[in-house]
């Protein structure tokens, strides 16, 4: 675990020293220094004030926001994959991407210049759609007092479906906002600021909550809900909890950033693989693990093509796969998901 | 230790088919209780019910008394532990932590297990014989090793009342004895409530003292083994013909299904056999013969006798002697009468003793009559002999016109050859 966070701050050191505009670390540090309520000072190193307009305000909350939405996104995932024993399972994977992204693609098209709380009408249609999206899927699931977890993933899989082609209906006449369109749901960490970063981060904060104290709960789910109800388990609640909480977590970074793939369904399979499944340990680790690596794919998304950059949902993918594969490799089985048989 | 469970009027239908219907019962504390009854009998329902995982239409379930909707989720599990038929294990758990889950009903949210709950789990797991497997992931054991990890589980639960849904569907022989002896012990040692439901009653008999047989939703008998397990409820709640008899070795009741006979065509037309004597010598000879549609008669047997039990099953003429005496005389025109009704008389691999010697004199009667005789495998005769007289015998008898036959497998070709007559 400490060996993450060091992983974890040594990204974010190094996000805030590349880029664009290239800082040196000595730089970044008195900057941040400087920003302390007390004074520390680091003799002979002299900082120009457009370094540091660009660290606090471009890259200090972009790199922040990267490990939120980084974390929110694997742990949603591990969530998921546990919930649904389903190691296909992805923060997506009940229908909030495509519900956000119809809200935000509809917002995009109307032209809606509505502002709310300091946000433009795109994260706060898809915030809503994907909320929406959630209940109506967890509605149609329902049975009497009860959700069985297939019949949710299948509701989820359905209305997806249904929502994602309302998505392409909606693109299909986007005209000259295409690009808009499209850009937005590679996803991406662009034009990121500080009111972003405060907003999101009570919300991640509040969704991570909600599921961690729940851990051992879905440990015992894990071997199926009845074994976890026969142990004491009231897994109707818990299944309740970690939907809200997961949600919240998924539709807030969502709106954010956009839809960001992969970096859900990787890290968790990348935690299990190397730390088992007890969710204890599962869920702080791909909070870390997926903060770090949104940062450095975001870092890299900024520099490879530089000033220009990538979408950084592409860089997940290209980076995550390969190295996934490495792993599952390395590992010869699958240690989990049945593989041990 | 050890739960009252109560159950009455006990209702549940999935999509309007009843599958409980008014099912009362109740189990002590400390019963060790197998829960019988066909596939669809509502064992598993039943189960279910009581570990609150179905909700029942109707009726009460009660746990000392207290009804089972006024304990929350952690409260029941401490008193009630199930072991199911199987259990998915497909995430790479170690069995340490899959038995430490047992723990979970005594833990709040925010507190970590601690000693005292490391050394119940060990203790489970040397109870159960898995402890040597602590550090070995769950999905790299086998099934039987797997349910016993599960009875760990259970038994670090320290619930009141353990209930077992088929626990030993999926064991070998060997296992399916350990399992259930584990929870005999803890019955024993413990006075933990137990109830199984089980598919192998004469599994079931060697380890549980109580018996409940549910059919069609209710239950149809309780009690102790004698009184539940009969060939009557059998046929009723399994619908299956049944015998029951005692375990040669231990005493303890067992069923055994008695197979549809296959009635062969035009069976009249089959030849009345006569077969000498009883016993597992002559029970595979009944059982080829009435398989191939003969009529038989046999004799003679000792009453307590499986040759004998086979005629009345069958209810076939049979001569019967009481038990330690000699044949000597008492039962010959009996004897001889059963044999001239038959159109040919068949003389099993049976043991001959000074009691059964006169056998020998009734068949030379009935071969000098003419009535077609047949001895199976004289090879090892000099073996189950005790007399040092039946070799002899034998061979006169084979000299006046019997006919030996190497192997059992010979008598259908025979049989086939004489046909019917219509004296039978």
């Amino acid at each position: 675990m400490t060996g993450l966070v060091g992983f974890l701050i040594f990204a974010v050191v190094s996000a805030l020293i590349f880029g664009a505009v290239s800082i040196g670390w000595r730089s970044v540090l008195v900057i941040l220094l400087d920003t302390l309520p007390v004074p520390v000072s680091i003799a002979g190193v002299e900082v120009s004030p457009i370094h540091e307009d660009i660290l606090l305000q471009i890259r200090l909350p972009r790199v922040l926001l990267a490990a939120a939405v980084g974390s929110s996104l694997a742990v949603a995932g591990a969530v998921f994959q546990g919930l649904f024993r389903n190691p296909m399972a992805d923060p997506y994977v009940i229908g909030i991407s495509s519900g956000a992204a119809l809200g935000a693609v509809f917002a995009m098209l109307s032209g809606f210049s509505l502002v709310l709380g300091g946000f433009g009408a795109v994260p706060l249609f898809a915030f809503g759609g994907g909320i929406i999206t959630i209940m109506l899927v967890y509605s149609m699931a329902r049975v009497g007092r009860a959700v069985p977890v297939m019949t949710l993933l299948l509701a989820g899989i359905a209305v997806s479906a249904f929502l994602s082609a309302l998505v392409s209906l909606l693109t299909y006449f986007a005209g000259e906002r295409l690009h808009m369109v499209v850009f937005w749901m590679m996803g991406g960490l662009g034009g990121a600021t500080w009111h972003q970063v405060k907003v999101m981060v009570p919300y991640a904060l509040v969704g991570y909550i909600c599921v961690s104290v729940f851990s051992r709960d879905l440990n015992a789910m894990l071997l199926g809900e009845e074994t976890a109800s026969n142990l004491g388990v009231n897994t109707e609640r818990v299944k309740k909890i970690m939907l809200a909480g997961s949600s919240l977590l998924v539709a807030a970074a969502v709106s954010t950033s956009g839809i960001i793939g992969f970096v859900g369904l990787v890290v968790p399979h990348f935690v299990r693989l190397v730390a088992g499944p007890d969710h204890r340990f599962l869920l702080p680790a791909s909070a870390l693990l997926g903060g770090t690596l949104l940062i450095a794919t975001d870092t890299l998304a900024r520099v490879i093509i530089a000033p220009s950059e990538l979408p950084v949902g592409i860089i997940t993918a290209l980076l995550g796969a390969p190295m996934f594969l490495y792993l599952l490799k390395k590992r010869k089985k699958l240690r989990y998901f049945g593989g041990g048989g | 230790m050890g739960l009252n469970i109560e159950v009455h009027g006990l209702k549940l239908a999935y999509d309007a088919q009843p599958v409980l219907e008014d099912t009362n019962f109740s189990v002590e504390r400390g019963d060790l209780v197998a829960l019988l009854g066909a596939n669809g009998a509502g064992k598993s329902t039943l189960l279910r019910c009581i570990s609150r995982i179905l909700k029942p239409n109707a009726g009460h379930i009660m746990l000392d008394g207290t009804e089972l909707k006024h304990f929350d989720s952690k409260e029941a599990a401490r008193k009630m532990a199930v072991v199911p038929q199987e259990t998915t294990a497909d995430f790479d758990f170690t069995v340490e932590d899959i038995v430490m889950m047992g723990r979970f009903p005594y833990l709040n949210r925010f507190q970590k297990e601690d000693q005292s709950d490391r050394e119940i789990v060990q203790r489970s797991m040397e109870m159960t014989g898995v402890a040597h497997l602590a550090r070995r992931s769950i999905t790299a054991l086998s099934g039987g090793e797997k349910q016993r990890v599960i009875m760990a589980r259970a038994v670090c639960q320290q619930p009141e009342a353990l209930l077992l849904d088929e626990p030993t569907a999926n064991l070998d022989i060997g296992y399916q004895s350990m399992l259930l002896e584990l929870a005999a012990r803890l019955n024993r040692e413990q006075e933990v409530t137990v109830i199984a439901a089980i598919h192998d009653i004469n599994l079931a008999v060697h380890h549980f003292n109580r018996f409940i047989l549910l059919s069609g939703g209710r239950v149809m008998s309780a009690g102790r083994a004698e009184e539940v397990i009969t060939p009557d409820n059998i046929q009723k709640s399994y619908g299956v013909p049944a015998t029951t008899y005692r375990h040669p070795l231990h005493g303890v009741l067992q069923v055994s299904v008695v197979r549809e006979k296959t009635r062969v065509e035009g069976h009249t037309k089959r030849p009345v056999v006569h077969v000498i004597g009883g016993g597992e010598e002559a029970l595979p000879v009944l059982e080829l013969l009435i398989g191939r549609g003969c009529r038989l008669s046999v004799g003679p047997v000792s009453a307590q006798d499986s040759g004998c039990r086979f005629a009345h099953f069958h209810s076939l003429p049979v001569v019967i002697v009481p038990p330690f005496t000699s044949m000597n005389g008492v039962h010959k025109e009996e004897h001889l009468e059963l044999m001239r009704k038959s159109d040919l008389v068949v003389v099993p691999p049976i043991p001959f003793g000074e009691g059964n010697l006169p056998i020998f004199e009734e068949v030379e009667a009935v071969l000098k009559e003419g009535k077609p005789v047949y001895l199976i495998d004289l090879a090892g005769v000099e073996k189950r002999d005790y007399s040092g007289h039946a070799p002899q015998l034998l061979k006169n008898l084979v000299q006046r016109g019997a006919v030996v036959l190497e192997k059992l497998e010979d008598l259908p070709g025979v049989v086939d050859r004489h046909g019917g007559s219509d004296n039978g």
